[in-house]
């Protein structure tokens, strides 16, 4: 695990971890995988952090995962803990924080394509795009705080997209 | 306020955002920054554009950024107390939708044709995009203090959409054009 999360600049992670996962160690199948990626994305959490979860669970249980989780986040998170206490020491530092704003303008940018990147999968459907529209004025034009926005507009999503009369 | 105050309200606001964190990590963005800046005052806005960048651009899983928010919070206790809120923040927004992944990732196909997990699978999707897309103006508005830096943050995600193009590529020409002092 440890090996994956170094691998993983700036996205790209779960290619790797199939990479190393399922080709390499044959921990589990293509398909499982594939069934992780997807409960991963859904549920609450990061979804790298979600997907050790599920791996390790399909070992070994709670101990699995609790393994999983610390494998692939200790190193790194420490790593960023320590630059943390760096930036906190030396932010007089001018060429720190010029660095620092170009950093911000690249990630600004990056969390913008996320969105642009799911926009493209809804381009057609017109109920999940007026939903969208709805939760981002809520937050970003009314200013209400995200909790309740999700709580309501998730159960109102669901109740619209119930499946009504058809079999599976 | 004491160190174990200001650990305490790190601690329960995370644990309380955990399972609000749908689709990845970034939706929870816009309201990291209502508590780190507005509500609590951990941080200035400099101080949480500039963290964000360097979580960004720090290897590992793009989630850590909590973590960091709690270094921030608890640096005015010393770098010791700095340590504990930082690794105790991360914990707190882990904790709770890592329990219910794995309860998720134990029942998650035997609920195969339940009406409440196609219904979850379908409305969950619309609600984050349009989470993610006010997330972006918030992280947009708060890391860019210029035009330069907007045209920047605009370029990054047109190339990110239209190429393929590694996002190490977009952190390390930023930096750069920061540290030559382009972007203000």
């Amino acid at each position: 695990m440890t090996q994956v999360a170094f691998s993983a600049f700036g996205g790209g992670m779960s290619l790797w971890s199939h990479r190393i996962i399922v080709e390499r160690r044959q921990w589990m199948t293509s398909e499982s995988f594939v069934t992780g990626l997807t409960v991963a994305r859904l549920f609450p959490g990061p979804n790298q952090i979600n997907m050790s979860v599920y791996i390790g669970s399909i070992f070994q249980g709670l101990p699995g995962s609790l393994a999983a989780v610390a494998g692939i986040i200790l190193f790194p998170f420490t790593l960023l803990m320590l630059l943390g206490l760096a930036y906190f020491q030396v932010s007089a530092i001018a060429e720190v924080n010029r660095l620092l704003a170009g950093l911000a303008a690249a990630a600004a940018g990056m969390a913008l394509s996320m969105g642009f990147k799911i926009l493209d999968v809804y381009r057609t459907d017109y109920l999940a795009l007026a939903i969208a529209v709805i939760v981002f004025v809520c937050l970003q034009g009314f200013r209400f705080p995200l909790i309740p926005v999700v709580l309501v507009a998730g159960s109102l999503a669901m109740s619209l997209y119930w499946p009504r009369g058809q079999r599976r | 306020m004491t160190a174990i105050q200001t650990w305490l309200q790190v601690v329960l606001t995370f644990l309380k955002l955990s399972l609000f964190s749908i689709g990845g990590g970034n939706t929870l963005l816009q309201a990291y920054h209502h508590e780190a800046v507005e509500t609590f005052g951990w941080l200035t806005n400099r101080q949480f554009s500039d963290l964000y960048g360097l979580a960004e651009a720090a290897p590992g899983p793009s989630s850590m950024f909590a973590g960091l928010l709690g270094l921030g919070a608890g640096w005015k206790h010393g770098p010791v107390w700095a340590l504990i809120t930082g690794y105790s923040a991360e914990i707190a927004i882990l904790l709770p939708s890592t329990v219910v992944m794995l309860i998720a990732s134990v029942y998650w196909n035997r609920w195969r044709d339940s009406p409440w997990r196609i219904a979850f699978e379908r409305g969950l999707g619309p609600v984050t995009l349009g989470i993610l897309f006010s997330v972006s103006v918030t992280i947009l508005k708060t890391a860019n203090h210029s035009l330069v830096a907007y045209a920047l943050s605009f370029m990054v995600c047109f190339f990110a959409l239209k190429t393929k193009i590694s996002p190490l590529v977009f952190i390390a020409i930023c930096g750069l054009a920061g540290v030559l002092g382009f972007v203000r």
